[in-house]
């Protein structure tokens, strides 16, 4: 199903958004990822995966207020479309049925080749 | 105030931002920006700075981009693929224009990569060795008739005296060249080998392949070149292997190879094919004492610590030259001077006996050439695009009212063009590499360096220059048919009312400069090409059909004199030093009023008469008695101002000799070179180094093998050197290979102003089918058509030759005088044969159409489906 593609960063900035709620814009979004995922964000990928997952209508954005350390720029909040929880969910499905096919046979292997 | 410095990281990064970013991004950003930059409050201003800057930048991806005023947007890539697509088509759809385009660039971009090939050589020729600016050629300037000469042969004890007396020469090495016979068990050649100091591996740049360089310090050691090592002993390592070096045929030595040489670098106007201890140099001229100030070596190298000090040296050598003076009183040194091996090579042209060498100035006529044809294949372009826009202004006009603009519709053509140069330049890179790069090292560059030009295909500056010509002349050739195209206005091309091409001026004036070009180039060709019949037939000055020469020295010389004496071909035989058209030796002679540079040939008392020179007044030399006598030519009695011919005398290295006879002029050397003043002296038997033999005639070959034969079972360890003196000047090779070469791109300019003619006529004929067909309705016959089709054309080649042939006449006449000292005045057939080959493309291309024309019926061309 090429409904709903996701790559591999924009699923992470999805989870991201989803676990800040109310509190998903640029900066957090950023942080939250560097953080849980322990690698470095440019600005520039995370601007355009954003902009991309608004374009495909999994993400809609709104605009907060400004604050004095942004010299009075309203922040840019996110939030997940009902659309983008289906493409997680989707996503999640595949994954979930991938793991548990491998489970099954892969892990054996693993095992028994250490 | 400070508060608002403290936010603002950097106004510039934020100006730019705002300046290409999308207008509803900017806010979000540049929010989250300085939130960082705030967050980040504890590291040091710059760095944060840079941390802004650096995402500011990183944030610049084709997303954000906004669109720059007006239609125009930073990023168009679908625009851009539209307009490769439809270039695309066009050539597909327009095969025989874009035949001639291509093919027409591709021949040019050829000649200019084989251009630069050479360029390239010659700029980066000994560039490769690591000392190159520390290291120094000592030259001597010297005062001659009045003017300063420079000599790259020096005093031999010059570098230990250079070395001793200033402490900044870290270095010295001297280097002297002579001929001898190597022999590896049953392989013997005449080879070339260099005698020099151990230091010449260190101050130049020879890497070794096998063996080491210290090894040059045994006198009994032998360095070899790649091609040396490979011609002696294939590819195994030789090292430890034992060569014979026969100096004459009583003497030889036996040498061990200790080292050999990495393949040289392309590049290179110094090598070595036999490299030996200069020690050994005594075993080659026993007589020759190197410690005398008398004696000179080929080349003085030294090397300095520092650059720099080269001018200290330069401001105190003075006094060591007037010591240097004293003992060598007609030397007269005036002062020393100093090439850095960096710009040795492009001074070389200036010093008299350099060890380096400079291209001539013909070396020019390849990049002019290559310019030429690159002309006229532009030309050939721009005229075929104007001419062929007839065809796409419904294209143009509806391109116009969906919203394109004059740039969009320059940018689409630009394009385009850049796409037919691309396809040319692959293509000429093809054609240079498989077809004229061989061709042309085949034909000259083998017969000036002996070696082979090659295109760096991996050079980054080969890559630049190709991406200059793409640009230089996708642009030069598209850029009018461009602005021309986008001009017309859309209304105008809707009503059908655009007018233009086929009365376009300056198609004409391209069409004009295009057989201008092609004449001035044929003409230098033919010129060229009979210059080098009439160089061949033209006299010597001496008799040179049934004369053979044999190198040999003294030893060998009076054994195979008594043998060849016998034989009942040879009318004559005579020895000597120095043989006319192989060498010669600089001398010096004073008269009463001053002291001239002349040529002076060692010869025996038989030379004059076997070689054929003609005696004016006076007579030859007999036997004996005529040790202090001198024959001259006439050359030196008119540049010496001597009015009475025979019984003067003049003085030579101190003592004084009498002109006893007077030859007529010939010529010692190529015809590229003046005749110089020349005087003949007797030779000391010692000295003997050549053996000329006057043979009956038509006999010349059979007793060249005779000789061959006689030589081998004399000596069976030195191999044969000889040959015949008809073919010693090179004439007829070198210069006529030269001349085939430039008349061949000649055929190549006729070519493609065939292509470009034949291209504007078949549009101009397409573009008046109409008319054509009313006339012939009407009437009209075929000479009427031929009028109609080819009366404009007609009249531009008139108008052509008429510039054309006076232009010719003086490049071609100009050509000549670089090339040659001597050469035939340009004749009129040669321009007569640039004229008529002109005319007849003019009347081929024309009779093509017209026999299309009139052979066709009318109302196919008027009918309306």
């Amino acid at each position: 199903m090429g409904k709903f593609q996701l790559g591999e960063f924009e699923e992470v900035v999805m989870l991201t958004v989803g676990v800040l709620p109310k509190e998903a814009y640029g900066v957090s979004i950023k942080k939250e990822i560097e953080s849980r995922l322990s690698r470095k964000v440019s600005v520039g990928a995370l601007q355009s995966a954003l902009k991309r997952l608004e374009k495909k209508g999994y993400l809609k954005s709104y605009e907060g207020k400004g604050t004095q350390e942004r010299v009075g720029r309203p922040k840019l909040f996110f939030e997940i479309t009902a659309e983008g929880k289906e493409a997680l969910q989707f996503t999640r499905k595949t994954r979930n049925e991938l793991w548990e096919e491998m489970l099954n046979l892969a892990l054996d292997v693993k095992y028994s080749s250490q | 105030m400070v508060e608002d410095q403290h936010t603002l990281p950097s106004r510039l990064a934020e100006r730019f931002l705002t300046a290409v970013c999308k207008r509803d991004l900017i806010e979000e950003i540049l929010g989250d920006l300085h939130q960082y930059y705030e967050e980040s409050a504890e590291k040091p201003i710059w760095k944060r700075k840079i941390h802004f800057w650096f995402h500011v930048l990183n944030f610049l991806r084709p997303f954000a981009l906004k669109n720059l005023g007006g239609d125009y947007r930073l990023n168009q890539f679908g625009l851009l693929i539209n307009y490769v697509k439809i270039s695309w088509r066009n050539l597909i759809k327009n095969p025989l224009s874009s035949f001639i385009n291509i093919i027409g660039l591709s021949f040019a971009i050829g000649i200019c990569l084989v251009a630069y090939a050479m360029l390239e050589w010659d700029y980066t020729k000994d560039q490769f060795h690591e000392n190159k600016d520390e290291v120094f050629l000592a030259t001597t300037l010297v005062n001659r008739n009045g003017s300063e000469v420079q000599y790259g042969s020096t005093p031999g004890p010059l570098a230990k005296m250079l070395k001793e007396e200033f402490s900044q020469v870290s270095k010295v090495c001297r280097v002297k060249d002579a001929k001898v016979v190597m022999k590896y068990q049953n392989k013997v050649f005449h080879e070339e080998a260099r005698y020099t100091d151990p230091e010449f591996l260190e101050m130049l740049t020879f890497p070794l392949k096998w063996g080491s360089p210290a090894s040059l310090k045994d006198p009994n050691s032998i360095i070899l070149s790649e091609e040396m090592s490979i011609k002696y002993f294939g590819y195994e390592n030789p090292i430890g292997r034992e060569v014979f070096l026969v100096f004459d045929p009583s003497y030889k030595k036996a040498f061990t190879v200790a080292g050999v040489a990495e393949p040289f670098p392309v590049a290179r106007t110094i090598d070595f094919d036999l490299l030996l201890n200069i020690e050994n140099v005594g075993l080659v001229s026993p007589n020759t004492d190197f410690e005398a100030w008398a004696a000179s070596v080929d080349a003085t190298f030294i090397q300095l610590n520092d650059k720099s000090d080269i001018d200290f040296i330069k401001q105190n050598i003075g006094k060591y030259i007037l010591s240097l003076n004293e003992s060598q009183s007609d030397r007269n040194i005036s002062s020393l001077s100093f090439e850095p091996l960096a710009s040795l090579a492009h001074r070389s042209g200036d010093i008299v006996n350099s060890i380096s060498y400079e291209l001539p100035p013909e070396k020019m006529t390849l990049p002019v050439l290559g310019l030429i044809i690159l002309i006229i294949a532009c030309f050939n372009y721009i005229n075929m695009a104007i001419s062929s826009a007839t065809k796409r202004l419904k294209e143009i006009g509806l391109r116009k009212a969906i919203g394109a603009n004059r740039r969009k519709i320059i940018i689409q053509f630009l394009t385009e063009n850049l796409i037919i140069t691309c396809f040319a330049v692959i293509l000429g890179i093809v054609l240079c590499v498989t077809l004229m790069l061989p061709w042309n090292n085949m034909l000259i560059f083998k017969y000036y360096f002996g070696f082979d030009l090659a295109l760096e295909l991996l050079d980054m500056k080969f890559w630049i220059f190709l991406l200059a010509i793409v640009l230089v002349t996708g642009i030069a050739s598209g850029l009018y048919p461009s602005l021309f195209i986008a001009r017309f206005k859309v209304t105008d091309i809707f009503a059908g009312s655009v007018r233009y091409g086929k009365k376009n001026k300056l198609t004409k004036a391209f069409l004009l400069i295009q057989l201008i070009l092609t004449s001035i180039s044929l003409t230098v060709g033919v010129a060229l090409i009979q210059n080098t019949t009439y160089l061949r037939n033209s006299s010597w000055g001496y008799d040179q059909q049934e004369i053979l020469y044999v190198n040999t020295d003294h030893t060998a010389f009076q054994q195979f004199y008594n043998l060849i004496e016998q034989n009942a071909n040879v009318l004559s035989l005579a020895g000597s030093e120095h043989h006319l058209g192989a060498t010669v030796a600089p001398q010096r002679v004073m008269t009463k009023k001053d002291v001239y540079e002349v040529h002076q040939l060692l010869v025996d008392a038989n030379y004059l008469e076997t070689m054929g020179l003609k005696l004016k007044s006076g007579r030859f030399f007999v036997r004996s008695g005529d040790e202090n006598a001198l024959v001259v030519n006439e050359m030196f009695l008119k540049n010496l101002d001597i009015s009475q011919s025979t019984g003067q005398s003049v003085e030579l290295d101190g003592s004084l000799y009498e002109i006893i006879g007077v030859v007529e002029d010939f010529h010692t050397f190529n015809f590229d070179f003046a005749i110089r003043p020349t005087i003949f002296m007797l030779a000391e038997l010692s000295d003997y180094k050549y053996l000329s033999i006057r043979v009956r005639n038509d006999k010349a070959d059979e007793t060249y093998k005779e000789l061959e034969q006689h030589w081998a079972g004399l000596f069976p360890e030195i191999p044969f050197q000889g040959g015949f003196q008809r073919d010693i000047l090179l004439i007829d090779e070198r210069a006529n290979e030269g001349a085939k070469f430039i008349l061949s791109i000649a055929f190549v300019a006729v070519m493609l102003v065939t292509l470009g003619l034949y291209g504007l006529v078949i549009l101009n004929v397409a573009g008046r089918n109409k008319e054509l067909c009313i006339r012939k309705a009407l009437g009209a016959n075929i000479i009427n058509i031929t009028k109609t089709i080819a009366g404009q054309y007609t009249i531009l080649f008139v108008t052509a030759l008429v510039i054309a042939v006076p232009l010719s006449y003086f490049a071609a006449e100009a050509f000549l005088d670089l090339l040659y000292f001597y050469h035939m005045p340009v004749s009129s057939s040669a321009i007569l044969f640039s004229v008529t080959i002109l005319l007849l493309v003019l009347f081929m291309v024309a009779f093509t159409q017209v026999k299309k024309v009139s052979g066709s019926n009318p109302t196919d061309g008027l009918k309306v489906e």
